[in-house]
């Protein structure tokens, strides 16, 4: 059985069904990227992995470490081993960002200001939880956020939207560590799934995988950067050339 | 001799404990003067009908001056009492920087207590004040009239802290009033948290030139309580400044919550804060802001918003790990967190320590 296993997963939001069948499997150590076009159900299946509200799953199952998570509420899948950064995180007011990172954790304070220093938020700790963030800050909080949390799963949606070039490299640093990116990939831990338009993130975090979804169904699957060029130069209709089975199997992703 | 055994649990939860380091002491249980005690040079703390004979003044110009024996029923009765309570003077240019504690203890079943306290600060002076009032043993029946009267001479500054941790039984009706000076400051921090049959109060501040007036207040509200509070702001002279932040969470009663704020002269400005969050559908709240101007050249502003805790909050917090309570819980808390710009570390910590405690009991 695969570190995360998805089965036959059909998601509904509003009762329109998005994810038709998705079949994903992904395992321990590995980085895989998902591409698609908008509306075509990556983010959908990053809520529908952690069980946020509104994605109902109508058919199919989430196995993540040996237990079928498909039914467990979303602090229960966390507490496994799920984390999420939100492609547009909440501001809550009156919660200090040092306040829940104490909560997740309350006995790593130095690790707590060592972090925030990486991610140059050592100013934010003591401010309300993304107020008057800017959308670069919120993306770095919640980085911050899942280093305190520290995630088996790392679910990362757009991680680098509206982040300045100089700060990409920061927010990737952030999760080379939770990745343990630099140890061989055979004592990886921790994996990712990370959506991204851009690409720009795989400049600094070497992806092992690629799937592309479209209208919610996955395609294929490859490596990630022959798929990216391709649909960088063809679009997405024509990415199919450079699926590639064995590459996925080799790669410890598979559909 | 007052025979009311004193539960020492109590006098904790409103923040008045002998040991801890303070500059003076003074507990009232019923009408009974039970300590008064000073322990700085500058300041004086004296059981008010002493402080009549020690100072003539304080009955002559200072008792029932800036409250008017007319302001309502309970005042008229109340002056028709042996006045009970404190008169706390600061000499002027003394800065006093361990808290005054203070505690008026409701002891006896069915009886009504009336206290009358007067506060007067020097030119310069600082001063920070921890009221606590409370029954003595839970489950005690009756009412409480608390008359303050508060002077603060020019560039005085006072921090005035009032924890309410009434029994569920009881009817308050706290009357407050402050006359601020020239460039003096005043800050108010009202906390209540406890289920109480009802309180009403509305403290009001006049503040002269280039002074201001701050008022702060966090309630719980429980039950079937009913609070009827809030605070006015008189900025009379020029420059003077008001802001008015209250925090309510309700899950059961009714809360009015009353704010004004009015400029009668140029430069003056303030700003006001009134938010409520419904925990379910047992309680009402009632946000009253009001402005007023009297002048073109004035800046006033208030914000308010009454509603739930959102979903989309939870859930986010709900991600990192934490249960719905852990969630709801830290929600509240931080609802409940007002940072108080010039509050001493102690007086806010123990805020908080009272505001956690009373939230992790509810949720």
């Amino acid at each position: 059985m695969s570190f995360l296993q998805i089965t036959d997963l059909h998601v509904s939001v509003e009762g329109k069904e998005i994810l038709k069948g998705i079949d994903l499997s992904l395992d321990m150590g590995r980085t895989a990227i998902i591409f698609g076009p908008n509306g075509s159900g990556k983010s959908t299946l990053m809520g529908a992995i952690l069980g946020l509200p509104g994605y109902e799953i109508t058919q199919g199952s989430i196995t993540f470490k040996d237990h079928d998570i498909s039914r467990l509420s979303v602090d229960e899948r966390s507490r496994l081993g799920i984390g999420l950064s939100f492609q547009y995180p909440p501001s809550i007011k009156g919660v200090r960002l040092r306040t829940l990172l104490q909560t997740l954790n309350r006995h790593t304070p130095e690790k707590i200001a060592e972090y925030a220093q990486l991610l140059n938020l050592t100013g934010y700790l003591d401010r309300d939880i993304n107020v008057g963030f800017s959308g670069g800050e919120r993306k770095r909080s919640e980085v911050l956020q899942l280093m305190i949390q520290m995630p088996d799963l790392l679910l990362l949606d757009e991680p680098e939207s509206g982040v300045d070039i100089e700060n990409i490299s920061v927010i990737a640093e952030g999760l080379r560590i939770i990745l343990e990116k630099d140890q061989p990939i055979s004592k990886r831990k921790r994996s990712a799934i990370i959506i991204t338009h851009t690409g720009f993130i795989l400049d600094y975090i070497k992806a092992d995988i690629a799937f592309v979804i479209m209208n919610g169904h996955v395609l294929g699957c490859g490596a990630p950067g022959e798929i990216f060029e391709e649909i960088r130069r063809d679009g997405y209709n024509k990415c199919s050339s450079c699926f590639a089975e064995k590459f996925c199997e080799e790669n410890k992703g598979a559909l | 001799m007052n025979t009311v055994q004193i539960d020492t649990g109590r006098l904790t939860d409103i923040g008045y404990d002998s040991c801890i380091a303070s500059c003076g002491n003074f507990m009232v249980l019923d009408h009974t003067v039970m300590e008064s005690r000073c322990h700085i040079e500058g300041l004086v703390v004296l059981p008010l009908k002493q402080a009549f004979d020690a100072y003539p003044h304080v009955r002559e110009k200072l008792f029932f001056n800036v409250v008017s024996r007319e302001t309502s029923e309970t005042t008229l009765q109340a002056a028709g009492m042996e006045p009970v309570g404190y008169y706390v003077f600061v000499e002027p240019g003394v800065r006093i920087e361990e808290p005054l504690q203070a505690a008026f203890l409701f002891g006896e079943t069915g009886s009504r207590q009336f206290i009358h306290n007067i506060i007067e600060l020097g030119e310069g002076a600082e001063l920070n004040i921890v009221n606590g009032c409370t029954t003595a043993t839970h489950g005690r029946s009756g009412t409480h009239v608390g008359i303050t009267e508060t002077y603060l001479g020019k560039n005085a500054h006072l921090g005035y802290t009032m924890i309410h941790n009434w029994g569920h039984a009881m009817e308050v009706f706290p009357v407050g009033a402050v006359s601020v000076g020239e460039g003096a400051r005043y800050i108010s921090n009202y906390v209540g948290m406890t289920e109480v049959r009802k309180i009403v109060t509305n403290p009001i501040a006049h503040v002269a030139s280039g002074g201001s007036a701050r008022f702060y207040s966090v309630i719980f509200s429980k039950g079937n309580s009913y609070f009827d509070t809030g605070a006015r702001v008189i900025l009379k002279g020029e420059n003077a400044s008001g802001e008015i932040i209250s925090r309510v969470v309700s899950e059961g009663g009714t809360v009015v919550s009353r704010q004004l704020l009015s400029g009668e002269q140029a430069g003056t400005f303030g700003h006001m804060e009134c938010s409520g969050l419904l925990l379910n559908e047992n309680g009402v709240i009632h946000s009253i802001p009001e402005l007023k101007g009297a002048h073109p050249d004035i800046n006033l502003a208030h914000e308010a918003a009454v509603g739930k805790i959102s979903r989309e909050e939870l859930s986010y917090l709900m991600t990192r790990g934490l249960t719905e309570e852990q969630a709801r819980s830290l929600i509240i808390r931080g609802f409940l967190d007002i940072k108080i710009e010039g509050l001493p570390e102690k007086v806010q910590s123990f805020m908080n320590e009272i505001i956690n405690r009373s939230v992790e009991g509810s949720i």
